[in-house]
Order: structure tokens, then sequence, then C-alpha cells
């Protein structure tokens, strides 16, 4: 069931590295060996990494619309939910689903946008002014 | 500078193979299979009101540090475990353990780490590595997932040890210091094999066990009417994702534990215990089969018969064969 070549992604980083792992033959024979993961966890982890990316993309257009806050986009792309958000960044929950609207996130001042930069990775210039 | 002669060895499973490698080090030959089942890896629960990546949480394993804790217990070895909250004595205590020639084992988030395949890089924070040396102002690692020893720099290190998010790891660093050189594992394994038979059968709570696998298959019947389909799709890829993905060895653990039983029944000498691991590679097989029709449905490229429906059909036929298996093996003496 192991693959020998590596599968191909959409994203030609992914699937280059060899796990081990563990399979069991008619007759009684445990094995391992070591090889790329099989096609079936090709397709479910494209599957993920498809959502993720349709998320973030509709994000970055509502953002760029102004119905959403850059925060949402930028929250997208770090594979954050808000919760998870909350707890990185040190911000209560409702506080941060607040800060989705454009009219608050105008208004925050730069200790609570450095938080947010911090954990993005990127500086309050960028964070204001998604490209 | 500090490189302790620590022997790198690919495993399925992250924190078993850790602990194995460790206890390696320490002069006591254990195998990765025999870790996870003496320090009762093998689970099931279906948590359909916790959330993780947009889905609901279905787990195959139980929670992250009990392994370790449990054989290590089992078998009689020394160990500590340290949780911090100043990143920079976290590292300290890091380089003064490794001065003292003891390797380490690190709960880290995986969201961060530079030498992770790309394709798993999600915010995980449950997995776990080994740190065996200290070269040029970087950190060698021997991580079970990846195929030779790989080095990380001071920073990315703590970065990762203190990844933030559900089930933080809080810079959790734990290694044995002092291991029995010989030990008789009967009752360990017994205790083990006995533990397992319990969570997967006699929990009296429907989401835990067997019963949590009738129960997802419950639910799954109804995702596409309830959900849709591409949300559906997307709840069955996590559960297939949770049940491959890294770390599992594959359908689940079930791989694994199976030949933990095929062991086992060497090591305490109970030839009774090689058939169930039978029964178990059986069953494991059948979950692969579960996750490479499912896989094929996410794709929308099954047949007509290949639907909901089947697959939880599926499930039951697994949650059948489990429960048989670990209903004989509660008796085990």
């Amino acid at each position: 069931m192991e693959n020998e070549t590596n599968p191909v992604y959409k994203d030609e980083r992914y699937g280059q590295s060899r796990e081990l792992f563990y399979f069991y033959e008619e007759g009684g024979k445990f094995e391992k060996k070591v090889g790329y993961h099989p096609d079936g966890s090709r397709i479910i982890l494209q599957q993920a990494w498809d959502l993720f990316n349709e998320r973030i993309e509709e994000a970055k257009q509502k953002a760029l619309a102004g119905k959403v806050s850059p925060v949402v986009y930028y929250m997208e792309k770090t594979l954050v939910s808000p919760l998870d958000l909350s707890m990185h960044t040190g911000i209560s929950l409702w506080r941060v689903k607040r800060h989705f609207k454009p009219r608050v996130f105008k208004r925050l001042n730069d200790k609570t946008l450095a938080k947010y930069a911090e954990v993005f990775k990127v500086s309050i210039d960028q964070l204001k002014n998604i490209e | 500078m500090t490189k302790l002669d620590f022997e790198h060895r690919q495993s399925g499973h992250c924190e078993s193979g850790v602990t194995s490698n460790l206890l390696n080090y320490h002069g006591f030959k254990i195998s990765e299979p025999l870790v996870f089942g003496i320090g009762t890896g093998l689970f099931f629960s279906y948590l359909p009101f916790l959330k993780m990546q947009h889905a609901p949480v279905t787990s195959f394993r139980v929670w992250p540090g009990m392994v370790f804790d449990r054989a290590t217990k089992a078998i009689g070895a020394k160990t500590r475990i340290h949780t911090f909250s100043d990143p920079k004595e976290s590292m300290d205590l890091l380089d003064r353990t490794l001065e003292k020639g003891i390797p380490v084992g690190l709960q880290v988030g995986t969201f961060h780490l530079p030498f992770f395949p790309p394709e798993y890089r999600m915010h995980y924070n449950m997995h776990n590595m080994v740190v065996y040396g200290k070269e040029n102002g970087s950190y060698l690692i021997s991580d079970t997932v990846i195929e030779k020893p790989v080095t990380i720099t001071y920073e990315d290190l703590m970065r990762v040890r203190f990844a933030k998010g559900a089930f933080a790891p809080k810079g959790r660093m734990y290694y044995p210091f002092e291991v029995p050189s010989e030990i008789d594992l009967k009752p360990a394994v017994i205790a083990g094999i006995r533990k397992t038979a319990y969570y997967m059968t006699g929990v009296p709570f429907p989401l835990i066990g067997v019963k949590g696998i009738r129960y997802l298959s419950r639910r799954m019947r109804n995702w596409q009417k309830k959900y849709g389909e591409a949300k559906a799709s997307y709840y069955l890829g996590q559960v297939l994702r949770m049940e491959e993905e890294v770390g599992t060895a594959g359908a689940g653990f079930r791989f694994i534990y199976g030949a933990f039983l095929h062991e086992a029944a060497d090591v305490i000498n109970q030839p009774w215990l090689r058939d169930i691991s039978f029964e178990m590679g059986e069953n494991a097989n059948k979950w692969r089969e579960f996750s490479y029709v499912g896989s094929r449905n996410c794709k929308k490229r099954a047949k007509p018969e290949e639907s909901y429906d089947m697959l939880a059909d599926m499930l039951l036929d697994c949650a059948g064969r489990e429960e048989k298996i670990f209903r004989k093996l509660s008796k085990i003496r």
C-alpha cells in the first residue's frame, strides 16, 4: 500500500518526506516500511489545504472590500480559529470578535495592534494595509 | 558543545517512538509497539462539540504525555517532567540537562517547526521530539517523523516549545534518568492491555471507545442531509486525517497495536494473544479500507453505492470487531 514514488501535489513542496508505516499482511505478519504516504492521505491532506486557501482568499476579498477587518484575513492566513487567536494574543475572545469589524479595528491603539502583528508575524503597517 | 551518542530511529507514532528511543539510550531495549501498548496508547473518542481546523475532533489516541508517563512508570524508570512559564529558564534547564549527558524529550507545536514537512504544518501542539546535543548554538534534534536527525536554532526551538493555543506545550520537557537494566515486563504488559480494554469497552460514556465509533457511525449517516455536500465531505476528511495523518503509523494506531499484541504474546508467553493480534491486523486493514473508500468519497470519485451510509456500515463493522477483540483481551490474567 505504501508508495515508492512521491505522490504529486498541487503544491510541489508537499509530499517530499518519507515516513514509517506499519502493515499487516494476511497470514499474520506485521511489518514496518519506510515510504511516501499513500494516495488516500494525499487527497485528504490536499482537501484540508484547499479549504484553508479558499477561506484565506475569501477573507482577503472581504477585507479588501472593507466588509471585515484585516485581522480576519491574517487570522485565516495563520490557520487559526477566533478562539485560538484569542489564546495566541491574550486578548479575550469577545474582544477579538469585535476587532473583526472594520469600524472597531480602525480605532485600535498601537499596543493592541502590536499583539496581533506579533502573532501574525507582520509589521503594524502590513497589518493595517493588506496587499 | 555537547553531542550525545543517541541513536535516531524513525517511528510510526511520535510519542512512543521518542519514549522508546530515550529508554534505548539508557540501555533498556524496548520496541516502539511495546511502549505504545504498555503506555495504553490506543483509544477512540469522537467529540462533536470540540472543533479543530473547522471540524469535530476525532481522536484515536490517548492524551499527550500519557504514553510516556505510563510506560516509564510501568517499567520502573525514574523520570522528570518539567513545564515552565519562563522561556529563558526552560532553555537553561535544557542546556544543563544535556550537559549532564541526558537526552531530553520535548513537547512542541508544529506550526513553526522549520524542518517539518510543509503539508503537515498546521497548528498541532502535541508533537514530540528528542534533543540530544548542542553544536555551534543550534540544537541537534531526533524527530521520529523525519528520516534523518536535524538541527534547529535557539530562537526557533524556543518558539515551538512555547507555541500557544489549545494544548499549549508550555515548554514541557521530560526525560528518564535512571532506568533498570533488566525487568520482567509481564505485569506491565497485562496492566496495559487491561486498561486499554477498559477504555475501549468499559467506559460508561457514549463518545468513548467502541461506543464512540458507533456514535460516529450514526452521526455520519446524517452528515450529508444536515450539513450539505461540501461540509460533510470536509468532516469525513477530518476523521480520515486524524486516522491516517502523520504519527499514527496507519489506520489510527490499529496496526501498531496489532504489532504490540504480536510481540506481547512472546514477552508474556501467552500464545493466544497472537491469534488476537491477527484479528487486530484484519481490523486495521478494515480501517485502512474505510479510509481508502472515504478518501475517494472526498474526491467525489466514489461510486454511487460508496455513500456515507456505506462508510457508516464499515465503521459499525470495525466497532463490532474491536468490541470482540477487547472483550477477549479484558479477560487477560
